[in-house]
């Protein structure tokens, strides 16, 4: 039967997670995907807290998380359940022999490709950048051939944010890859499949061995292989005797294709079904409960029945708002999101405002326990709750958010209805 | 209920977000081709406006897994496969491959036409090997070829003796079981029966037009698309569901029609197809379906073939082959096979397609089963080209079960 | 201090046409642009070459200059000029006397209008409306003005004429009632200099009454501000026009990978380029007369820009003033050698120049014709160049570029890919710009920002409006040799910031979607905008 006891909409890392923690728990769970998610393109870190409202850094995410606004989605789910979400992430990130570092209650300085530092909370070991600071010696290492890292640009930037006294110079590796017209651009992943050959790691290690000083720490791109375990790093760390931290980076993200199939791995370990290319286009909700959620393709409408629905649908990225003119809808149970008709209303003239953008706070109203709230304050479906990117009241990418949210509330939803209170 | 078509082909709705590089098989195989993003909705845009030499569009394999990861809904692969059958009109092909792969039915005719009988249509391609002329054609000569039946599927379903029932489905068999693989459509046939599902076939569906459509040859798809459309929703008027047993067909008819094409009817009759195996599913989901299995220890590994991903059913062998007593079976979940219908024979794709299957071949081989099960017919030669281990059909497995 | 005979003021389309013009003819002439070239109204316009038919039945005059110029256009302009024709449509809104009358004047003007059946029509354009009545194809084109701007200056260099950007006129400097120099400003070193001339040509389109202050004069420019919609996609291959009265947002016109639609018109200060959610709405709901799948497709952005529209009466606004332009000889109100030529058409760039100069000229004694409508802009890329481009550039590339850059750059960006073949990496994926583009670009000394190298490569100008190409190109940028790079995270901003204003009033659909995922990688990701704490 099509029935099961949790049904996910989107397999984002919302969707993802929250299917681990249900299946966890014994429960049937199948996912409903149109669309891979944003882990792809987004990092593979964990960033939960950054800064306050007005811009100030904050130390302890799990403190911060207690101060947010009434609005926010942690002040609904509460600071305790951002600790025991991160610590469930940690845990499963450990049984799938990828660890990642750092811990609810403190930040890191994580370093961007761009030569900047960002504020984020869980990272895998490979961005690990206490390294950074201890070291003496930093070794920025590019390629010579690949797009989007231009390690001059890095270790200029990085002068600029690191004590004088450390010694920041770049290194160029040559991949000598096969270059013309009929052959496209090199790219992180590309290179990171090619450290993840025999070849390749000797060319890497031969060309960079020279340049390692007594504490030197390598920042590169993220290129330590595509796969969610630290076989690469460790070796390389062996060989060149330093450490090497990764950074956080544009799409397509390495970083977040690990996490991702990290996630994937565990899910499906754990029985959970994942049906992709369905889109969802509405739902039956009969006497205050959701029945089913309906799928619409290119041959036929098919229903889809549990007990209990969790929506993770990427909010206006990921396809589960929709914004129109002077409108915004979520489309699977017809929620209409209050925004403003005129839509220069939507944002601040400036799109790095430095405050949260108006727009990137739209989103499904909920209640303390995730069940969405319609306009006039009714509750939709008792039975249904609404985790990551689709809930209104937070700016990841001011505050430095994104994934936070997303696992937290998705543990506490798939928790909830598990039965934990 | 279908898409509307406007939207079905709407390359605007592409942010450049790049996932579908991250997932795109053929561009982690190969620095020949730029990835699906560029290749299909940014270079949409400037193909209106200038032409030129693009060697790299070739190198698209049409599996579709950059629209099962695009998460805006772009048809990726089918804006692919209409930029290569412009480009032909213009351009010289690479080889002749490209014709006779994109036309295999007219191959599959001529050589079960042959009269000297089952001998010589058993080698199938291999004639073609001994005498050295894939190789001139482009075709290559490192993998185990389709061979021909000596007997179509067609033919032997004639000799089949059914059971009226009042549940009934036309069987849209597909070049691949009627020329070289009759015996899973004989297999549908009984595992059907044992359902009480009465079979129709129809002499007169020629092929679906997914190798044309991967080799560039939209038009004469579209020949093809015209006959099977009318005849299809003949059948659906009729009160028949329509399956599929070929995953590539399947899709062929139910999407890519109506991505590509414009005829009355499709939406229609796309409401009632059915994956042979999603068929026996829906029985299972109304209590309907036989699960009178005798035990079957062999232990199997089941792959997925892109083109069933991207149909939004699921798995519905793995939810259905586990009701076998004793199965063992467990999902390769290893990505693409590499073959793509028609690409991996081609002699300048075949080094790409191997290297895009080294994950499955891994995999199956770490596996230790003793059959491998797919759904499509070509990734199961290339299974078993790879990994060295037979894999069949799941039918077929279901036709063991019933003890047939 | 510098010294030539005539200082132009202001390099839109007019100026350039002028600083060529005289150059042809022998005159030193030195041209002064206090932004980059085509900042202003000849980059955030229509960009239309018009045939004429617009204006056949209202204004004959301005009919039979269109048509006369925009044969002359596609002769010397074929580099920038996209010989597309156009069609005009008319709907079942539209009057069918006015169809009419309008064949009649088009007959009268010169301008070739030839009916065509509807099935026609719909073959050659597939996505017009099917409620659409009648169709006709003229020799309207689409015209870019980034590429004629720098093409023309590119003629005139070669005869001695001179650009300076980012150098503001600060005075008009007489003796006796005549002029003798012009006082100038660097924008970028804030430097004071002085041109010492004997003529003034001012051709500062909307800012005519500023620079006219500039010598205590008044010039009755009276600025119309029009808006824009750029589409991801050619929604049709020709201008399509509507077939009446000519009204608001009746144009679409294909550009390149992209097409436009326009325009409206209200009074304005010369420097609003300001854009409204409205106008957007009210523009739609014209467009989709003529393509009713409109809203299906993809905005890229919205953008104004100020018609520098003349009028002797001071109470004449907005499309009644007059398209026509005028070459005022500020003698009359006693400053002598020093005239403003405002108003008219992009399409009439030449033409305007043509007529000031001849009336300096006369002054100067100079009696050299004009040869401007002789002599095309750029010389035609020889088969070896673009074969050359063919053999290096990524698909779709060569051709692109060879129109981008012109012969000379084109030469040096191939040399650059020859040289280091990895330079054909594309920093710009939607507009197939490569980075040895980028990098030579950069290098001139006319680019002092990202959005310089934007106007002469289109970089960010597609689908992703900058997403992507504003790191790559800000990395690959800063080198030692291109001083204005330094500072990365600010360019980066900076950029965004100039694609955020085209993008703020149509954030809907995948305009929403596309933010998201800008802000996702620059503030999420690389975070541009966040405080940080590290030491
Ligand atoms: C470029 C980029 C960089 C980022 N960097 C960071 C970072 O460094 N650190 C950080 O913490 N966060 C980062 N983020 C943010 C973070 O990735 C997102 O906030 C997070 O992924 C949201 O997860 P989600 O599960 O809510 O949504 P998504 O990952 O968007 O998943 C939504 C899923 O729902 C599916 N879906 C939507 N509608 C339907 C429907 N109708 N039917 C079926 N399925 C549907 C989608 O296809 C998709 O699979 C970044 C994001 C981006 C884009
Ligand atoms: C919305 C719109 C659509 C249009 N569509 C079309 C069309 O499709 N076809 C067509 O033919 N025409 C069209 N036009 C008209 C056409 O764009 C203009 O007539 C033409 O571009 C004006 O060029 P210009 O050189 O006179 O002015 P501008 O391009 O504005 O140039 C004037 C220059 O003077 C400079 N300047 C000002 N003050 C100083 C100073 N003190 N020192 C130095 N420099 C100074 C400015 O920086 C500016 O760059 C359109 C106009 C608008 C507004």
């Amino acid at each position: 039967m099509r029935k099961s006891d949790i049904l996910i909409i989107g397999n984002g890392i919302s969707g993802l997670f929250a299917a681990c923690i249900a299946a966890d728990m014994g429960k049937k769970v199948q996912i409903l995907s149109y669309g891979a998610g944003t882990l792809t393109i987004g990092g593979g870190i964990i960033d939960v807290l950054g800064y306050t409202d007005d811009g100030k850094p904050i130390e302890n995410p799990v403190l911060g998380a207690d101060k947010m606004a009434s609005g926010h989605p942690y002040s609904k789910v509460g600071a305790q359940t951002v600790d025991k979400a991160l610590r469930a992430f940690l845990k499963i990130a450990e049984s799938e022999g990828f660890p990642y570092i750092g811990s609810p209650d403190k930040n890191q300085w994580v370093p961007t490709a761009i030569g900047n530092f960002k504020p984020s909370c869980l990272v895998p070991r490979t961005m690990n950048s206490q390294a950074i600071f201890d070291a003496e010696n930093i070794l920025v290492v590019g390629f010579d051939t690949m797009k989007d890292f231009y390690a001059n640009m890095v270790t200029k930037n990085l002068r600029k944010h690191l004590k004088s006294d450390k010694n920041i110079e770049e290194f160029v590796v040559q991949l000598n890859f096969e270059y013309g017209r009929d052959l496209r651009d090199i790219s992180a992943m590309d290179v990171a499949r090619w450290l993840e050959t025999k070849e390749g790691y000797n060319a890497f290690v031969n060309q960079v061995k020279a340049h390692i000083k007594n504490s030197t720490a390598i920042v590169l791109p993220p290129v330590l292989g595509l796969d969610p375990n630290y076989q690469i790093l460790d070796s390389l760390e062996k060989d060149l005797g330093c450490k090497l931290v990764e950074v956080s980076s544009l799409p397509p993200a390495v970083t977040g294709t690990r996490l991702d199939k990290m996630l994937n791995s565990y899910a499906k370990k754990h029985g959970v079904q994942i049906i992709e290319k369905a889109r969802v286009v509405g739902s039956e909700v009969a006497d205050g409960k959701c029945q089913a959620v309906i799928t619409e393709g290119f041959d036929r409408q098919r229903k889809f029945y549990a007990d209990q629905f969790i929506l993770a649908t990427g909010g206006v990225y990921g396809g589960g708002l929709i914004a129109g003119i002077g409108s915004m809808v979520e489309p699977v149970f017809n929620i209409n999101i209050d925004v403003p008709k005129v839509q220069t209303e939507w944002s601040y003239k400036h799109l790095f405002a430095d405050k949260k953008q108006i727009f990137a706070q739209y989103g499904v109203n909920v209640d303390n326990d995730l069940t969405p709230v319609a306009a006039d304050g009714s509750k939709i479906a008792s039975n249904v709750k609404v985790v990551g990117r689709s809930l209104a009241g937070y700016d990841f990418c001011y505050e430095k958010s994104g994934n936070g949210v997303a696992l937290i509330t998705a543990y506490k939803a798939a928790a909830a209805f598990c039965g934990e209170a | 209920m279908a898409i509307n078509k406007q939207h079905a082909i709407d390359p605007d709705k592409c942010t450049a977000c790049t996932i579908c590089i991250t997932a795109c098989p053929v561009t982690a195989a190969t620095r020949k081709f730029r990835g699906p993003k560029m290749t299909g909705p940014a270079l949409t845009r400037l193909r209106k406006l200038v032409s030129d030499d693009d060697p790299m569009l070739d190198y698209c394999s049409n599996c579709k897994t950059c629209d099962l990861v695009c998460p805006s809904g772009v048809p990726i692969s089918t804006l692919n496969m209409m930029a290569k059958n412009e480009y032909y009109k213009t351009h010289p092909r690479k080889s002749r491959a490209d014709d006779m792969l994109a036309h295999s039915e007219k191959m599959g005719k001529l050589i079960t036409a042959l009269p000297m009988g089952s001998t010589f249509a058993g080698m199938g391609m291999a004639i073609g090997k001994a005498f050295n002329m894939m190789n001139a054609m482009g075709i290559t000569q490192n993998a185990k070829m389709p061979t021909y039946a000596s007997e179509s599927f067609i033919s032997k379903f004639k000799k089949i003796k059914q059971t009226s029932y009042p549940r009934k489905v036309v069987f849209f068999s597909g070049c691949y079981i009627n020329y070289n693989q009759p015996e899973v459509g004989v297999d549908l046939v009984k595992v059907y029966q044992k359902n009480e599902v009465e079979v129709a076939v129809d002499e007169k569906f020629v092929c679906c037009g997914s190798p044309m459509v991967s080799g560039g040859y939209i038009d004469d798809a579209r020949i093809n698309a015209a006959k099977n459309v009318k005849l299809l929703k003949g059948w659906v008027d009729k009160g028949y569901d329509i399956v599929t047993a070929c995953t590539s067909c399947g899709l062929m008819l139910k999407q890519e029609y109506q991505e590509l094409f414009d005829f009355a009817g499709m939406a229609d009759y796309a409401e009632h197809m059915y994956d042979s195996i999603e068929y026996l599913a829906k029985l299972n989901d109304e209590g309907k379906f036989n699960t009178d299995f005798v035990e079957n220890s062999t232990k199997y590994i089941y792959h997925a073939p892109c083109h069933l991903k991207v149909q939004a059913i699921g798995r519905p062998s793995m939810e259905l082959l586990p009701l076998i007593p004793g199965m063992q079976i467990e999902e390769a979940d290893a990505g693409c096979c590499g073959i793509s219908g028609s690409y991996g024979f081609k002699a300048d794709k075949n080094e790409i397609a191997m290297k895009v299957g080294s994950k499955l071949f891994a995999r199956i081989k770490n596996s230790h089963a003793d059959l491998g099960v797919s759904e499509c017919g070509t990734c199961r030669l290339q299974m078993e080209n790879g990994s060295g281990v037979h894999a069949i059909h799941p039918l077929t497995v279901f036709k063991k079960a019933y003890g047939l | 201090m510098l010294k030539t005979t005539v200082v132009v003021i202001g390099g839109g389309a007019t100026g350039v046409g002028i600083l060529r013009d005289l150059s042809m003819r022998g005159v030193d002439t030195i041209l002064v642009e206090r932004d980059d070239l085509g900042y202003w109204t000849s980059s955030r316009f229509h960009g239309l070459l018009h045939s004429g038919g617009r204006y056949a039945v209202k204004d004959k005059e301005a009919a039979k200059e269109c048509i006369e110029e925009n044969t002359i256009l596609r002769r010397i302009g074929r580099h920038c000029v996209e010989a597309t024709e156009s069609i005009f449509v008319r709907a079942p809104e539209d009057s069918e006397e006015y169809e009419h009358e309008w064949v009649k004047s088009c007959a009268e003007c010169g301008i070739s209008a030839i009916p065509i059946s509807m099935d026609e029509a719909f073959k050659l354009e597939p996505n017009l409306s099917r409620k659409l009545l009648s169709a006709y194809r003229c020799p309207g084109a689409a015209i870019d003005g980034f590429r004629l701007l720098w093409q023309t200056v590119a003629s005139a260099n070669k005869y001695g004429g001179k650009a300076m950007t980012y150098m503001e006129v600060t005075g008009i400097e007489t003796e006796n009632g005549e002029v003798v120099g012009v006082r100038i400003r660097d924008r970028w070193t804030g430097r004071e200099d002085k041109i010492a001339c004997d003529f003034v040509i001012s051709a500062a389109g909307s800012f005519s009454g500023e620079v006219a202050k500039l010598a205590g004069l008044t010039v009755n420019v009276k600025p119309s501000k029009g808006t824009l919609i750029a589409f991801n996609h050619r929604i049709c291959n020709r201008v399509i026009h509507r077939l009446h009265k000519s009204s608001d947002a009746d144009i679409f016109v294909p550009h390149g990978s992209i097409t436009i639609l326009g325009t409206t018109s209200i009074d304005s200060a010369p420097d609003d380029t300001s854009t409204e959610t409205a106008e957007v709405v009210e523009m739609m709901k014209v467009g989709e007369v003529t393509f009713e799948n409109i809203y299906d497709y993809r905005i890229l952005r919205v953008f104004a820009g100020t018609r520098p529209l003349y009028s002797a009466d001071p109470n004449a606004k907005g499309r009644s003033a007059s398209r026509g332009f005028v070459a005022l000889d500020h003698a009359h109100e006693g400053v002598k050698h020093f005239f403003s030529v405002c108003g008219g058409k992009f399409t009439t760039y030449r033409l305007m120049a043509e007529k000031v100069c001849n009336m300096v000229c006369e002054q100067l004694g100079v009696n050299e014709k004009c040869h401007t409508a002789e002599e095309n802009l750029v010389d035609d890329p020889s088969p070896e160049l673009i074969n050359r481009a063919k053999a290096v550039f990524p698909s779709y590339g060569a051709e692109l570029a060879s129109s981008r850059l012109g012969n000379d750059k084109l030469e040096r960006v191939i040399e650059r890919i020859e040289k280091q073949p990895e330079m054909k990496e594309l920093v710009c994926e939607c507009e197939n710009v490569t980075r040895a583009e980028i990098e030579e670009i950069a290098g001139e000394p006319t680019s002092h920002t990202v959005s310089d190298v934007r106007r002469r490569t289109r970089l960010g100008m597609g689908t992703c409006q900058g997403t992507f190409c504003a790191y790559r190109s800000v990395g690959a940028i800063d080198k030692e040799d291109v001083p204005w790079s330094k500072d990365t995270v600010n360019l980066c901003k900076d950029f965004l910031e100039t694609r955020w204003k085209g993008i703020r009033p149509v954030l809907w659909g995948n305009m929403l979607r596309d933010i998201e995922l800008t802000r996702a990688i620059y503030d999420a990701a690389l975070n541009l905008s966040g405080v940080e704490d590290i030491k």
